[in-house]
């Protein structure tokens, strides 16, 4: 559906995009997740042709568009700002991608209010000025102007990042079915991880203008490609000397002269260990309540460790309490260190 | 290059090599060679034997007589700046911080200044206070032996603008107090200081930015001063460029030249003044860090005796506010003979200064009685009058709209060259007439173009006959560049850059995009522009004087001649009604362009949808009432 092949952008002399390739596919909705200044807006802005590349191709459905005016490219976007022009009302903007096509009167009568009926848009919403909608029937304003002409694909540039955290969830959910329900290839800009995973078919992780991994949520978080990602996705422990030493000790199979990672919640507090496992002595430092699950901070071989544990009421660890921390070596990422850098 | 991408270059080529010329034309033919000829003409005197004397006048001006007019205008700078900033604050502070009883009724008076200013607000002070004004006859009935010249010369100039100026302080330096964070101010009351410290230590402190600015600018408004000085008698630089401009080698040594230096000193301090005021300005302000602003909240005055005190000196500011605006009202509508009278008659009231005409009936020095036809009129009845107003009106209509043209173009240039050569070069040269005191461009303009050897005006002498409108719509429009450009700019600020992009990814190309995402968006300002240029040329005495002519007789013109004796032979019987009816006039002219900009031009299309469903309402409820009153009936 979208290729980028060897995609290359440079803002002066700084190179913001080095050799992007990715494959987009029919369908998909598909992140570009990273930090800010990754190259993710970047890249999204190279598709949709605000910015032409120094090198490389964008085609989609088999077609070179790199060189296509803006205007004609037929790809739809959704604004972090939204960008709906203030000065029109609702179906204004919703209609003027129409009438710049020169579709009937009563043409774009129908098809506006059929989007606006889609995204759950009321007539008398369609009459207002957008200023006066909330932010979140302003998402969906933009959205039906980004869908109502009917593109190939939707782009969306942080679209939840200034909404608050509870209509960000919801709406995080209303999204996700809109785009099942209109089936539409979806590339979708976020700097957040939580939303990445939850939205996502496939990911591709940003880091300098360079992408990091490609993979569904599940093999960029449990298997991260590189050493980047599996710190930007998730919170994670780096195991220090103590604990690797420990390990090797036992038995386990890993290498000390790599930086070891595991998950938070891989490690687990008084279970008996299963086969394969350790268990090592550790001391509750401190303690995170949040309801759903407590975070325990516990020192275990000169180093603390951060352990999640769902709050079931069954096993709540008090601070100064001596524990046992179980680990198990087959759930560790480890990383050949960067050049400079020293191994553990 | 392909031919497509070819095809798509020309036009957009073409405009811009027109866009180029344009602005090329407008900058060398009416900014800066007109002003390069004035400088230049300093050192084009010749001596009394007719050699070419380079330096005659520079001798001339160190030799002393000149010197006077600048001194003057210094003085008179040095005095306004500290009379204006000490009433200015004065009348924010009494409606703003403190808690003041009757704060809206002060507030409204102490606007007054915003709705007539120039020429109106100077004749309806004299109207008060000359030696023939209502007040000064009133208080001559109860001193005989008081100076009846008592308003005239330096103290009477300073007195006008001191009342005249604070225009700029109502509007800026409320807005930095009502920026202010309370949170701030009680922080401080809690850690125990009393208001007056608060003040002092807290409140003034985040206005000093602003009071700098508005100094600055009180000080070039003194400099520069002309309606003022010209009628109340103030020998300043200003009277005395337009004076010299008018006056010929015969009568008096180079007055042209004189002109010239004089308006290139007055320049020289402007400049200064800028370049120190935009250093400043560069060095960056005090930002309010917090993010939750609370909303200021008045403070009490608690000593019994300060408070009584803020209360008489807040309601004297207010009666000298008022006064001149509440007589020239009220007098607008009384007859010839009652003003005459200096008595305001309650059986006297007319509408004659506004409409309509009358006979006048007069006694000769034979001592026959003659009828002159007509010599009582009203502003829209006289001639003159109604002459002065149209051709103001016209002028400064075109001369408004010719800005905003030129500026909306500059700016959507400026925005798509981004930080770069071209748009920072047309930018500064839309800002050049900023740095020029207005007398200079006039006067330039008027010396420069009074030939018939400028090139590129097709060799027309635009100083002659009718010519000289065209003249006038020039200097209105450039002089009216540097403060358009800004407002405008600053709107520009305020368009979103994805709204652009959005249109342009839903098909649009760059001048739909231009007009129907990015005018709409700019146009209210664009509009407030118009209207606030055109409010100012309206009665715009400064230029008009330097090129007062037959065919330039503006209205600001019309109502300094209302100022000439009147009723000599039968004629201009009732000038000091018609000037009243002037102000009046004026007033609500300004005050309707004010509403308009401010109150309805402010909306936003959200508010506006609201009113219109408001309005709907209460139609549909009127009707619903009405159509249930016809069924009980």
């Amino acid at each position: 559906m979208i290729k980028l092949n060897d995609i290359v952008v440079k803002f002066g002399e700084f190179t913001a995009l080095h050799d992007i390739n990715v494959h987009v596919k029919e369908g998909e909705f598909f992140t570009f997740l990273g930090p800010s200044g990754c190259g993710k807006t970047t890249t999204l802005r190279t598709i949709t042709g605000f910015i032409e590349p120094v090198s490389g191709t964008v085609v989609v459905k088999d077609r070179d568009i790199t060189h296509v005016p803006i205007e004609d490219r037929n790809i739809g976007i959704v604004f972090q700002s939204y960008a709906l022009f203030p000065t029109m009302t609702v179906y204004d903007n919703i209609a003027f991608g129409l009438k710049i096509k020169k579709v009937k009167k009563a043409e774009i009568d129908r098809r506006v209010r059929e989007i606006a009926r889609k995204v759950d848009l009321s007539d008398e919403q369609l009459q207002k000025a957008v200023s006066q909608l909330s932010g979140g029937q302003q998402q969906r304003v933009a959205i039906a102007r980004a869908l109502v002409t009917g593109p190939a694909i939707i782009c969306m540039d942080e679209p939840l990042s200034n909404l608050d955290a509870k209509l960000r969830v919801q709406l995080r959910n209303e999204l996700k079915e809109m785009q099942k329900e209109f089936g539409i290839t979806t590339i979708y800009v976020t700097h957040d991880q939580e939303e990445a995973l939850t939205l996502s078919d496939r990911i591709a992780v940003f880091n300098k203008g360079y992408i990091e991994q490609i993979g569904t949520p599940n093999e960029v978080y449990n298997f991260s490609k590189t050493e980047f990602v599996c710190n930007f996705i998730g919170d994670i422990n780096r195991l220090g000397e103590g604990v690797v030493s420990a390990m090797i000790e036992a038995g386990a199979d890993v290498d000390a002269g790599k930086h070891n990672y595991i998950r938070l919640e891989r490690l687990h507090v008084n279970i008996p260990p299963a086969e394969g496992q350790l268990a090592l002595d550790g001391i509750v430092e401190s303690r995170e309540y949040y309801g759903l699950y407590i975070k325990y901070y516990i020192s275990v071989l000169g180093q603390t460790l951060k352990v999640i544990e769902k709050n079931d009421g069954v096993r709540i660890y008090e601070e100064g309490q001596a524990v046992k921390v179980v680990i198990d070596p087959r759930d560790i990422m480890a990383y050949e260190p960067g050049p400079d850098e020293v191994a553990q | 290059m392909n031919p497509a991408a070819e095809r798509r270059l020309r036009p957009d080529f073409i405009v811009r090599m027109i866009g180029i010329a344009f602005f090329a034309y407008l900058f060398f033919g009416f900014m800066l060679l007109p002003c390069l000829n004035t400088l230049t003409s300093i050192f084009n005197t010749r001596n009394a034997a007719g050699e070419r004397d380079a330096f005659a006048v520079i001798r001339f001006f160190l030799a002393g007589t000149m010197g006077k007019f600048v001194w003057n205008s210094l003085k008179l700078a040095i005095a306004l700046v500290i009379t204006v900033n000490v009433v200015g604050i004065s009348i924010v502070l009494l409606t703003e911080y403190f808690d003041i009883k009757g704060a809206r009724i002060l507030r409204l008076g102490y606007m007054t200044t915003m709705i007539y200013s120039g020429v109106a607000l100077v004749t309806g002070y004299m109207f008060l206070y000359a030696s023939d004004g209502i007040l000064t006859s009133a208080l001559r009935e109860s001193f005989p032996n008081m100076n009846p010249n008592w308003f005239s010369g330096y103290n009477a100039v300073l007195f006008t603008m001191t009342f005249a100026c604070t225009s700029n302080h109502m509007l800026f330096l409320r807005n930095a107090i009502r920026g202010i964070d309370y949170n701030t101010v009680e922080a401080a009351r809690n850690m125990g200081a009393n208001p007056f410290k608060v003040l002092w230590k807290v409140v003034l402190p985040t206005m000093i930015p602003t009071l700098f600015s508005l100094t600055v600018m009180t000080f070039i408004t003194g400099l520069c001063a002309m309606s003022a000085p010209t009628l109340l008698g103030y020998n300043s630089i200003n009277p005395e460029i337009v004076r010299l401009a008018g006056s010929s080698a015969a009568d008096e040594a180079f007055p042209q030249a004189r002109a010239a230096l004089l308006s290139i000193i007055l320049a020289m301090f402007t400049i200064i003044l800028l370049t120190v005021l935009s250093a400043y300005e560069r060095k960056g302000h005090y930002l309010s860090v917090s993010k939750t602003k609370a909303k200021l909240r008045k403070q009490k005055i608690h000593n019994p005796v300060a408070n009584v005190i803020a209360h008489i000196y807040a309601y004297i500011l207010f009666i000298i506010y008022m006064t001149p605006v509440v007589m020239i009202i009220i007098f607008s509508f009384q007859t010839y003979g009652a003003i005459r009278s200096k008595k305001l008659l309650l059986d006297q009231w007319t509408f004659i200064n506004f409409f309509g005409k009358q006979d006048y009936q007069y006694l000769t020095s034979r001592g026959k009685y003659k009828t002159r036809v007509g010599s009582i009129s009203g502003l829209f009845s006289n001639e003159a009058t109604l002459g002065g107003i149209k051709l103001s009106f016209i002028l400064s209509a075109l001369a408004a709209a010719l800005a905003c043209v030129i500026v909306v173009v500059a700016c959507n240039y400026i925005f798509k060259k981004k930080g770069k050569g071209s748009g920072l070069v047309l930018e500064y040269a839309l800002l050049f007439p900023w740095l020029l005191p207005t007398i200079l461009i006039c006067y330039s303009y008027r010396t420069f173009f009074n030939s018939e050897a400028v090139w590129y005006v097709g060799n027309a002498n635009l100083y002659l006959k009718e010519n000289v409108r065209f003249l006038i719509v020039m200097a209105y429009t450039v002089t009216k560049l540097p403060f358009s450009l800004r407002m405008v700019k600053a709107s520009f600020y305020s368009i979103d850059e994805e709204l652009e992009d959005a249109a342009r990814n839903l098909g649009a190309g760059s001048l739909r995009t231009f007009l129907k995402v990015k005018l709409p968006i700019i146009l209210p300002s664009v509009l407030a522009v118009f209207a606030l240029n055109f409010n100012a040329l309206f009665t715009e005495y400064d230029m008009s004087a330097t090129f007062a002519s037959t065919y330039g007789t503006s209205y600001a013109m019309v109502i300094q001649a209302m100022c000439a004796e009147e009723g000599l032979y039968g004629y201009n019987v009732n000038a000091s009604g018609r000037r009243c009816a002037s102000t009046v006039f004026i007033m609500l002219v300004s005050g309707l362009i004010l509403y308009l900009v401010y109150g309805v031009g402010a909306r936003d299309l959200g508010e506006r949808l609201e009113a219109r469903d408001r309005r709907r309402k209460r139609l549909e409820k009127l009707r619903a009432a009405f159509s249930g009153k016809k069924r009980t009936a």
